[in-house]
């Protein structure tokens, strides 16, 4: 990787008059599988290099991008850039900056079973061992993919970083028949790490007893019993209501409108902080230092040093995830959020891994306190409206409980709620968490970034099911 | 230099070689609460390398492409793709050389040099007028210049152009409305057009009242039903009915509604057409449903092979796509309904059981009451909750004007206009 030529980007800004300049050099080695139906349907690697830049010109903000690596190729690409930024300059929002430490620092993530190491065969033959586990199951598709991420990162507020991390994701998705019924389930496992990640997945065991239980669900559920009732959602369900309901709404970009054309704003909006918005037991964090998770950095991509940020405080509203500009604008610092996917795209503020914290109870415990409800173990259909509000999650692998204990599975059973009452309703929540992995959309063009969502089991009492 | 990673890679064993190269520059402005928010340029040079040996397939792509850098990627995926096992679904890919479609407005130069700031300033004024107190959106211009060469006699060259506006216009918290632009031709970008839509909607969705769970009759705009096309294109693909998420499995010769959906890669001023698809072969009109029957699916030559059927020139080399999809039937007045709903966008489709179509999509920006043929007022926080069969068993009427859509989640370009669906299911969330 040529970080001179991320240098020069850098000094050519600021000669042409940039007030800040930044550049991003990213070099990425990745390779992928899949695998469908037990056939090797087709295998990939990508070598790729390319530069992004930011630069704030007369209160203006602008952004250039090349993966022609030369200096007159940046040159002519920052020369268009300029153009079009100056042009703006009458129509534009005065950006500023919130104040950032200069650092130097270098971050190379170890791996035990290196990915460049691990042969191609090798690679594929994990999701063919994979498959045997569920041969019944009418369709089956696994990938497997791997990426070296190198990047190195400078701005004219002296900060230079350089890091390597190792990231491995894994996806399968079920389906099975039995006449007119059905069932289908996917999922994803991801990590930084090498390949020693699968281990932790434990996919050999995991597998074969979710097939049996959608074999089940699907033979023997029962259709969902409606109305108002208790419900229990696992570690995984709790992880996406977390995500989409404590964490995007607390995004500082979307309650300043700035995702409004595209994944929305919220309903959140700054003077709502230290407003209560959930029982007592739910505390959401985000927290991008969690060595080994999916969502794992330790600077952000405008070079601010990552810290856990916690969004609710025991059921009151506590802080924002921000990058540079929302957090100037709101008058505070950068916690560190801003993330771009790859070097082709600005930063904007994003999640790292979000979950609730846990509480003191057996999730057992959690489960005798109902006398009538619903077990929502996994779900496949969930949404939520643009401004984080209403929001809907399905089970997949579902169960009735009765007297304090699981009984009967039950077929789709839908939870359909908003999210103040979603998070009011939380009785209690168990002593462990579990956190999965996803990737999250935003931005335009479209942005996904790796993210782990999770927490505890959480009891929720008198909610609606349909 | 697509023609010697080709020989390179022939040279070493290949069977089958597909190589394209795509140069690529885009200008892109976003804009949020009426002022310009980011500019941003963008140059980019990519080649997409595809070989298939002994039934083995791999791809990769470069994206510095140096002489150095083609001879070591060369090297590697000969190594790479030793590693690998057959796919013993593999049937090959196009074989040319063919004549290719001239595609209509196709390509501008002019779409370069469109002053998108002014285009912006003037969008926004365009929903101010109409009522919008703030707006956010983007606006893109891109040129691309494509050649590709496969091993079986095709080489061929495209150009296109793209300019794509997008803008949401708020009145308030509760109130907006949303509507895009897109073109290829410079002097064809309705970005007035556009923002006053967005405008429009924004101000009649002002002061809404809560939904009602219950059965209605809907009008979709074509930005909502554009969302939902773009499923309905997926489930098309073979790809998708062999993985299993295809609602469409099974179905062929089977009459799914009272409508016809093409997909058409030679659309004129379309987003999505060129000459070729992803392997070189001449791309056409194809009748994915034919008044109400299912035809065929969506096809690869390796694909087309493994069915016996013939190529839809929709490669993707390994997951067919569609191309422009175009949804049309019987036209009428679609508003002139008892009691029903207009949605004039939706987002976040997520499916419950893709083979079985059981999914859930949330109207978004404004929804409106029908009362005896009138809007009469604006509602929210509802969530539409159905079956994607029974959506189009209950397709029954469509407007008059056909548009082209191109949105934040509508990735393939759509054409239709209004869609009136009998019967579909909304639910609303527990408060």
């Amino acid at each position: 990787m040529d970080t001179d030529l991320a240098n020069f980007a850098v000094y050519y800004l600021q000669k042409k008059g940039a007030t800040y300049a930044e550049a991003r050099m990213e070099s990425r080695e990745e390779q992928g599988f899949i695998l469908k139906n037990s056939n090797p349907e087709i295998a990939g690697f990508d070598e790729t290099t390319g530069l992004g830049i930011r630069f704030i010109l007369n209160h203006t903000m602008g952004f250039a991008t090349t993966n022609e690596l030369a200096k007159d190729k940046i040159r002519d690409v920052i020369d268009r850039s300029l153009i079009l930024a100056n042009k703006a300059v009458p129509l534009s929002e005065t950006i500023s900056f919130s104040d950032a430490k200069a650092v130097n620092d270098t971050l190379k993530v170890k791996q035990k079973i290196n990915l460049l190491n691990l042969d191609p065969s090798e690679k594929l033959k994990i999701l063919q061992d994979l498959d045997k586990h569920v041969k019944s199951a009418d369709t089956r598709y696994f990938s497997i993919s791997d990426t070296l991420l190198k990047k190195y990162y400078i701005n004219s507020d002296g900060i230079k970083l350089y890091s390597e991390i190792p990231r491995v994701k894994l996806f399968y998705f079920l389906s099975l028949t039995q006449g007119t019924n059905s069932i289908q389930r996917w999922l994803q496992k991801g990590a930084v790490s090498g390949y020693e990640c699968l281990k932790t997945w434990n996919l050999e065991e995991e597998l074969p007893q979710e097939l049996k239980a959608l074999e089940k669900n699907m033979n023997e559920g029962i259709s969902a019993p409606k109305g108002i009732t208790d419900v229990i959602c696992s570690s995984e369900v709790t992880g996406i209501a977390v995500h989409e309901s404590a964490g995007h709404p607390y995004e500082a970009d979307r309650i300043a409108g700035r995702e409004a054309a595209q994944a929305g704003e919220s309903f959140i909006k700054p003077s709502m902080i230290g407003e209560r918005i959930g029982s007592d037991v739910v505390t959401v964090v985000d927290d991008p230092t969690l060595e080994g998770s999916y969502g794992f950095y330790l600077y952000d991509d405008e070079g601010i040093k990552a810290r856990r940020k916690t969004m609710i405080e025991k059921g009151m509203i506590k802080e924002f995830m921000h990058d540079r500009s929302t957090s100037s604008q709101m008058k505070t610092e950068s916690n560190g959020a801003a993330r771009a996917c790859i070097y082709d795209v600005e930063p904007l503020v994003r999640m790292s891994n979000t979950f609730m914290l846990p509480g003191e109870h057996h999730e057992e415990e959690l489960i005798r306190g109902v006398k009538k409800g619903i077990y929502l173990k996994s779900f496949m259909e969930w949404n939520i409206d643009d401004k984080r509000y209403n929001q809907k999650y399905v089970g997949c692998e579902a169960y009735l409980i009765e007297n304090g204990e699981i009984t009967r599975p039950v077929k789709a059973p839908a939870l359909e709620i908003t999210t103040p009452a979603l998070y009011s309703s939380i009785d209690a929540v168990s002593n462990k968490i579990e956190l999965f992995a996803g990737n999250c959309g935003k931005g335009e063009p479209m942005q996904g970034i790796p993210v782990l969502m999770g927490g505890p089991t959480i009891r929720l009492r008198k909610v609606s099911i349909s | 230099m697509i023609e010697k990673v080709q020989r390179l890679l022939l040279e070493q064993g290949a069977d089958d070689v597909i190589v394209s190269h795509v140069e690529s520059s885009m200008n892109h402005l976003k804009f949020v609460n009426n002022k310009i928010v980011k500019t941003a340029s963008e140059t980019l040079s990519t080649i997409d390398i595809f070989v298939a040996k002994d039934k083995r397939l791999a791809f990769t792509t470069i994206k510095d492409p140096s002489e150095d850098k083609i001879k070591k990627i060369v090297d590697n995926v000969m190594g790479f793709i030793q590693k690998l096992e057959q796919n013993e679904g593999y049937n090959g890919i196009a074989k040319g050389p063919f004549t290719y479609p001239t595609i209509e407005e196709g390509y501008d130069k002019k779409i370069e040099d469109l002053d998108i700031v002014d285009m912006v300033q003037k969008g926004i004024m365009a929903a101010q007028e109409e009522g919008a107190l703030r707006c956010s959106g983007v606006i893109d211009t891109s040129m691309e210049e494509m050649a590709l060469t496969n091993s079986n006699g095709v080489d061929v060259m495209d150009k296109k152009s793209e300019a794509y506006y997008s803008i949401r216009a708020l009145v308030n918290d509760d109130a907006s409305g949303h509507m895009t632009a897109s073109s290829c031709m410079a002097t064809k970008l309705d970005v007035k057009g556009a923002s006053q839509k967005a405008g429009k909607i924004a101000s009649m969705a002002a002061n809404p009242i809560d939904g009602k769970e219950g059965v209605y009759d809907i009008v979709f705009d074509p930005m909502a039903f554009g969302c939902l096309l773009t499923h309905i294109g997926d489930a098309a693909s073979i790809f998708s009915v062999e993985s299993g998420m295809s609602f469409l499995q099974g179905k062929l010769g089977n009459s799914l509604g009272n409508f016809s959906l093409l997909d058409n890669g030679i659309y004129p001023n379309g987003l999505a057409s060129g000459k070729f698809d992803d392997e070189g072969r001449p791309t056409q009109t194809t009748k994915i449903i034919e008044k109400g029957i299912l035809n065929t699916y969506l096809h690869n030559t390796s694909t087309a092979l493994r069915y016996k059927v013939t190529p839809t020139s929709n490669a993707g080399i390994i997951a067919p796509k569609p191309n422009t999809l175009v949804l049309e039937g019987k036209k009428g007045k679609v508003f002139d309904i008892e009691r029903g709903l207009y949605v004039t966008n939706v987002w976040y489709t997520r499916f419950q059981n893709y083979a079985k179509g059981d999914f859930s999509t949330i109207p978004r920006d404004g929804i409106f009451l029908i009362e005896n043929g009138e809007i009469t007022r604006p509602v929210k926080n509802i969530r539409i909750s159905d079956n994607m069969l029974d959506i189009m068993k209950n397709i029954s009427l469509f407007g008059k004007k056909p548009v082209q859509i191109k949105s934040w989640e509508v990735d393939i370009p759509c054409v239709l206009p209004e869609v009136l669906v009998k019967n579909v299911k909304v639910t609303k969330p527990h408060a």
